[in-house]
């Protein structure tokens, strides 16, 4: 096999058949191969290689292997369409961390988020990429660093800001998706008048204490946000434990994918309220 | 008359000892329950009966179920 073969017949070349659970019959192609032909890519494709190889295997009906177990929660189809599909991701403290990690991990192929904050000791509690080590730096940089090592394949763009609205605007250009990760109320109700001005769906979500709040705002919608007003939350009081946070992250990961693999919103028009001190879920029409 | 009332995050401390089945009186509202609880209508954002986004003046019936919400802006 020459590195002059079309990827195509290299890809099929390398497939493998295996056999799944349930007893249906998949190509997948290995995770090193997929690497190894990646790396055996003209410079020209630059590090977008290991997503060009996994988007020409997934086109073909060769799964990546990294994305088996995503089988057949999303279909070959559905997993082509999220890695191409672009979200923009507001906020990169508690809730945006666990959502980028999760719909990096989904295989979303293409993610802006902005953060201009660094981490301090009280994000250790509930913020995944906050640790001992990333304290004091840019949370927009220990994310494209965890980007690099949970999915190279995916095109992440860390943005060390504070956005304002026109930013927000920016931030969002070319993308199908917005998910509002802020932490406190500021700035949400600007981010939801932009993803209505971009024609693009808002996952939101927010939490104080035990409870969260999820919702999926189209254009036109109504956002929690602008129902709460400026000023203080109840977090200020009740604070932000990682349970909560996590929960909240990972229903908006789970809505943020449906839609970006072509599903409809399951949350639209309607906020998913939890507590998780009664263990309560329920879904409200706002 | 009963209604079933939850508060959610810091209005949790508003919760009456009989939320499941709260009485209420005749042609009693949903801003007249919330003043009964002694919920400062400063830190209620966001009202809900039988799940849909309501005010309020909405009137309460039996077997509603009412949910109440402070602002929640945490990540």
């Amino acid at each position: 096999m020459s590195a002059q073969e079309p990827l195509g017949g290299r890809i099929a070349a390398l497939a493998e058949t295996r056999v799944l659970p349930g007893g249906r019959e998949l190509r997948v192609l290995p995770f090193f191969a997929a690497l190894d032909l990646a790396r055996s890519l003209p410079r020209t494709a630059g590090r977008r290689s290991l997503a060009l190889v996994e988007r020409e295997a997934l086109a073909q009906g060769v799964c990546p292997e990294r994305f088996v177990r995503n089988l057949e929660t999303y279909s070959l189809e559905e997993q082509l369409r999220l890695a191409g599909a672009g979200a923009g991701l507001v906020g990169l403290g508690g809730l945006g961390g666990h959502v980028l990690e999760l719909l990096a991990r989904a295989g979303v192929g293409h993610i802006r988020a902005a953060d201009g904050d660094e981490f301090e000791p009280s994000n250790l509690n509930r913020q995944l990429y906050a640790t001992r080590r990333s304290l004091l730096g840019y949370k927009a940089a220990a994310a494209a660093a965890r980007m690099r090592v949970v999915n190279p394949g995916a095109l992440f763009e860390p943005i060390a800001a504070q956005l304002d609205e026109a930013g927000m605007g920016r931030l969002l250009e070319g993308l199908g998706l917005c998910v509002d990760a802020l932490g406190g109320l500021e700035g949400r109700a600007a981010l939801a008048r932009r993803a209505a001005a971009a024609g693009v769906p808002l996952v939101t979500g927010a939490v104080a204490g035990q409870t969260g709040l999820v919702a999926t705002v189209l254009p036109g919608g109504t956002c929690p946000a602008e129902l709460f007003g400026q000023g203080g939350g109840a977090e200020d009081r009740l604070g932000t434990p990682a349970p909560a946070v996590a929960a909240a992250a990972a229903i908006m990961a789970g809505e943020a994918v449906n839609i970006l693999c072509g599903r409809a919103p399951a949350l639209a028009g309607k906020m998913l309220a939890f507590d998780l001190a009664r263990m309560s879920f329920e879904t409200l029409t706002l | 008359m009963h209604v079933s009332v939850r508060c959610f995050a810091s209005l949790s401390r508003f919760t009456p000892p009989d939320a499941e089945a709260c009485a209420i009186g005749p042609g009693e509202t949903v801003g007249g329950l919330v003043a009964r609880l002694g919920i400062p209508p400063e830190e209620l954002k966001l009202v809900f009966l039988n799940g849909l986004h309501a005010g309020l003046d909405a009137a309460l019936k039996d077997g509603d179920r009412v949910g109440l919400f402070p602002a929640v802006g945490g990540g």
